[in-house]
């Protein structure tokens, strides 16, 4: 297609994109390199009848909303925000490491700082659920590719569902069964024997909880993929595998899984990006105390109480962002070989 | 000797039933659960005596006068204004998902049809642009929307929502369009066609299937999101996701909390009418971006 | 109906180049061929001149116009594709409709073009079809008569028949070449396949690595080859080609000797004689070897001989009994025998036609 209609073709969605996705980009970085202001302080002589005059420090609200409208990005701030207590928190690990127990003790009180905390539950969560919800995909594709066919339609359509929900619904499902008060809080509390056991009181449990809810809602994917995959095996090569005198293990080791890596590499793909961006199960489960994500820092500083802390969410965002493209480079390298090996002739 | 398929293992096929159906108990149970409990009362379907009262709804009969109570649906839909929100997603979806369509069958199909390197890196860009949290955009998105004074309304939201699904769709359509042959828009320009005549008189009756598809999935990305709408909408053009989630602070503290359950269930109901009706569709779609990779 | 002009045109990307400075004049009505293996690019020529791809330099002339810059749509041509590109939503009677529909011309006459063109291909009975349920000779037919239901400068084909089966590609063949000459318009047609190049073409171009190797009229081509490269492509089987030394008219080469050939020229050389030409002696002869395979056509038998490397395939008729291992003698005569230059491979003419 020559260049000009491929340009009037593209434009409206480059247009969009560039838009709200680049543009966008471009404000975080902005906006993370400032600092809200600080509330205005005066000082105001107050004298009681009898007490006498007594100077106290108070917020001019009138001079605060002035500035705030004066300047709405707020003040330079450089990379002041990147490298504070909230975000990478240099000085706070100079001091952990410079007065330190031990590795353990280091990583316990690293583990205390935010931006650290969502780190780690982020990265756990992506590694944990990514490849088990693939596996348990497999596996679930692999039973259905082996059940009469008259039940196949029902299974894939109930397991369509935990899929195609709402993320927050579909949490909130969830966290009202496991709940101390609902019925899989019960089962639990009731196989324990211990009536007084809460998932939400336990920091290891919600992570638990929070880690299969993550497999149940990724499962469908892989298994929807692999099933189709499953069927588009090559006949010939399954029947020339059973007359060399494979086995049924070995023809899936040897035949089905290397048919279906190609696939794998997909799949393993766009549920590392959804895994990575977690942000409503915490909410649904209410888990902010014991598990917290990248996703859910930034939400949480857009949503704070006293003024939204937007330079804090913009760090938090791009910081997320770089580690995110640290992620897609194996992926983007591969791409790109790929596309040159085409294009190479 | 290992059985073939002319002679199945019985054994085997037994076990893989087992598990489908454990499998099925898991992904279908807690939807089955919560519908059934969204008629209850709230201390019946949180029962801190006995989960059984959920069954039998003691506490319902006790409160209502009968097994089934639809109070939670009443107080979700007319006594606090779910039904708004519900019109706002329809609306909201609706939109998202034909302005989608329009932008990326247009975009997807240049990007299908170009052989130039540019088309690559826009395609990488788009993947890189998928990949990023929604979340991170909202937070660019509000500073200049507040001074811009479009901060809250539909239109906005609609209009982001569009854009932060434009990779996904240009990559589910350009996918689509590469299965179709060349020679038809190129038989069509012969023909006397102009490039866009031959994309509206030949390739989009083609590719209908492959935008329905599409427009699936649009309207999922559009009806499932949570980060945009929740941080773009002001209270009174909430979508039902963010006025769940504003619930869940306020209607629980108050003791509620059948609302939020009523609340949820009814935006189920849009999602399951769907996979019943579009379930061909939506295994094909999600098949198809994974062979083309 | 037009000439076209192809003035030193040349299609590259980035540093693949895929036709190198083709100049070619095609006259008004001529059925031009251009013959080559794939990737040889005569369709990337075709497609230039339909305007489906870029011309990186040169000219291309439609009649009076140049038409580098001009959408296909303008160029006024119609284009018969190797997929056929049907339109898969529209009936057959749509599909021929399309070109008349889309170029304005008035409703009144769309009928009875269209029953023309479809009577003209034998499709009357199926224009209510979708090209789904028709079969692959029929489908080609419906892109034979949406070429055909105007009256455009010049048909292009690309390779129309590859995907038919033989028995249908013979018919096809024929019907192709009875519409030209009913309907006397200037035809470009590509293919790979040299008997199709040689039944239908008034000219053909022979291409390799975007190069045009010879154009001339098919029988000229199989005559008197330009180079080793159009010898052994044109002609079934392709013609002997066995390298060695020309010396005073006479070539020597280990398995053959020729002499009297009227050739000036010493040095290395190719030595080149088609199966057809050469007789099968029971006695003397210049080339001897014991037979390597045996292929029974019915009219005639044709088997390959093996002398050291080479495979030299030779005819003898329906009767001959030939097995395996038999040595069999043959005579190449000089007034069979093409010389081409060793290292270039051209041609190399004789001095004066052998008596």
């Amino acid at each position: 297609m020559p260049h000009k209609a491929f340009a009037w073709f593209i434009l409206p969605s480059a247009l969009a994109m560039i838009l709200f996705i680049a543009l966008p980009l471009v404000s975080i970085v902005v906006q993370s390199l400032y600092i809200e202001h600080p509330q205005v302080l005066t000082q105001v002589e107050s004298c009681s009848p009898f007490g006498g005059c007594t100077m106290e420090t108070r917020v001019d609200a009138a001079a605060t909303a002035a500035l705030r409208d004066a300047q709405p990005l707020g003040r330079f701030n450089g990379l002041g925000t990147y490298f504070n207590r909230s975000h990478l928190a240099t000085r706070e690990i100079a001091t952990i490491l410079k007065d330190t127990d031990g590795i353990a003790d280091s990583l316990r009180r690293i583990y205390q700082l935010p931006f650290y905390r969502a780190l780690l539950f982020t990265l756990c969560y992506t590694a944990v659920v990514t490849p088990l919800g693939m596996l348990a995909g497999f596996w679930i594709a692999l039973a259905v590719n082996r059940i009469p066919a008259v039940l196949k339609g029902p299974v894939i359509f109930v397991s369509l569902l935990p899929m195609i929900i709402t993320p927050l619904i579909g949490s909130l499902v969830i966290y009202w069964m496991v709940n101390s008060r609902g019925i899989l809080g019960n089962l639990l509390q009731w196989v324990t024997q211990d009536p007084t056991l809460s998932i939400a009181a336990s920091g290891p449990l919600t992570w638990l909880t929070l880690f299969l809810y993550g497999i149940w809602i990724a499962a469908p994917f892989s298994f929807v993929v692999f099933y189709a995959g499953l069927q588009t095996v090559p006949q010939d090569t399954l029947e020339s595998a059973m007359i060399d005198g494979a086995n049924r293990w070995e023809r899936v080791r040897f035949v089905i899984i290397p048919h279906l890596v190609p696939l794998a590499t997909f799949v393993a793909l766009v549920q590392l990006m959804d895994n990575f961006r977690v942000l409503e199960p915490i909410i649904g489960f209410n888990a902010q105390a014991s598990a917290t994500s990248l996703s859910f820092s930034i939400y949480n500083d857009l949503q704070a109480e006293n003024g939204q802390l937007f330079a804090s969410a913009a760090a938090t965002s791009l910081l997320t962002i770089a580690l995110l493209i640290v992620l897609l480079f194996p992926v983007l390298i591969r791409t790109w070989r790929d596309f040159s090996r085409k294009s190479a002739h | 000797m290992t059985s073939s398929p002319a002679r199945p293992n019985y054994t085997l096929t037994l076990i893989a039933t087992a598990f489908v159906l454990f499998w099925m108990v898991v992904a279908g149970f807690p939807f089955l659960w919560t519908t059934w409990g969204s008629f209850k009362v709230e201390a019946d379907f949180f029962s801190r005596a006995d989960w059984s009262n959920a069954l039998s709804g003691v506490n319902t009969i006790r409160q209502t006068g009968d097994a089934f109570t639809m109070d939670g649906y009443k107080g979700a839909w007319i006594l606090n204004d779910f039904w708004r929100a519900g019109l706002n997603t329809m609306l909201v979806t609706v939109v998202v998902t034909v302005l989608s369509l329009v932008l990326g069958t247009l975009g997807g199909y240049a990007l299908a049809r170009s052989g130039y390197r540019y088309a690559f890196w826009i395609l990488i860009l788009a993947l890189v642009f998928r990949a990023m949290p929604h979340i991170t955009l909202v937070s660019g998105y509000l500073v200049p929307f507040f001074q811009l004074n479009i901060w809250g309304t539909l239109p906005t939201a609609i209009i982001v929502l569009v854009a932060i699904n434009q990779p996904f769709t240009l990559w589910m359509l350009h996918s689509f369009f590469l299965s179709i042959p060349k020679d038809l828009d190129e038989s069509a320009m012969v023909d006397g066609c102009t490039r866009f005549q031959a994309f509206r008189e030949v390739i989009v009756p083609v590719m209908w299937p492959g935008i329905i598809t599409t427009g699936l999935f649009s309207f999922l990305l559009a009806y499932n999101d949570f980060a945009v709408t929740a941080m773009l909408l002001r209270q009174e053009n909430q979508t039902m996701i963010p006025k769940i989630a504003s619930f869940l602070g306020s209607i629980e503290s108050e003791g509620n909390v059948m609302f939020a359950v009523s609340s949820v269930v009814s935006a189920t109901v849009p999602l399951f009418i769907l996979v019943m009706f579009f379930q061909r569709q939506i295994v094909g779609g999600l098949t198809a971006g994974a062979v083309k990779g | 109906m037009a000439d076209i002009k192809l003035k030193g045109i040349t299609r590259r990307w980035n540093d693949f180049i895929g036709v190198d400075n083709l100049n070619l004049d095609i006259a008004d009505r001529e059925f031009l061929v251009l013959l080559g293996p794939s990737g040889c690019g005569k369709s990337t020529t075709m497609r230039m001149i339909a305007g489906l791809e870029e011309v990186s330099s040169g000219e291309i002339w439609l009649g009076e116009r140049m038409v580098n810059n001009l959408e296909p749509k303008d160029r006024d041509i119609s284009m018969v594709f190797q997929s056929y590109g049907l339109y898969p939503t529209m009936s057959v009677y749509e599909n021929i409709r399309f070109p008349l529909r889309i170029r304005k011309v008035p409703a009144s006459e769309h009928k009875e073009r269209v029953l023309r063109a479809a009577e003209m291909v034998e499709l009357t009975q199926f224009l209510d079809r979708r090209p789904a349920a028709l079969s692959g000779g029929q489908r080609q037919r419906v892109a034979l008569a949406r070429a055909i239901v105007r009256a455009p400068n010049a048909f292009l084909m690309d390779e129309p028949l590859s995907n038919l089966d033989a028995k249908l590609r013979v018919s096809t063949r024929a019907q192709i070449a009875n519409l030209h000459h009913e309907l006397k318009t200037t035809t470009v047609y590509v293919t790979h396949d040299q008997v199709e190049a040689m039944t239908l073409a008034d000219r053909v171009v022979v291409m390799k690595n975007g190069i045009a190797q010879q154009i001339a009229p098919p029988m000229d081509i199989y005559n008197k080859p330009a180079n080793t490269f159009v010898a052994s492509f044109i002609g079934a089987p392709a013609m002997n080609l066995i390298e060695g030394h020309l010396e005073a008219g006479t070539f020597t080469s280990p398995v053959l000797t020729v002499s009297g050939l009227p050739h000036r020229h010493s040095g290395p050389v190719t030595l080149g004689f088609r199966a057809e030409d050469v007789a099968v002696v029971s006695e003397g002869g210049n080339l001897a070897a014991p037979v390597y395979s045996v292929e029974r056509l019915g009219d005639s038998t044709m088997f390959a001989i093996r002398a050291k490397d080479d495979l030299i395939s030779l005819k003898a008729d329906k009767a001959a009994s030939l097995a395996i291992g038999d040595v069999v003698r043959a005579a190449v005569t000089a007034k069979v025998s093409h010389i081409f230059d060793g290292t270039t491979g051209q041609r190399i003419e004789p001095l004066l036609i052998p008596a």
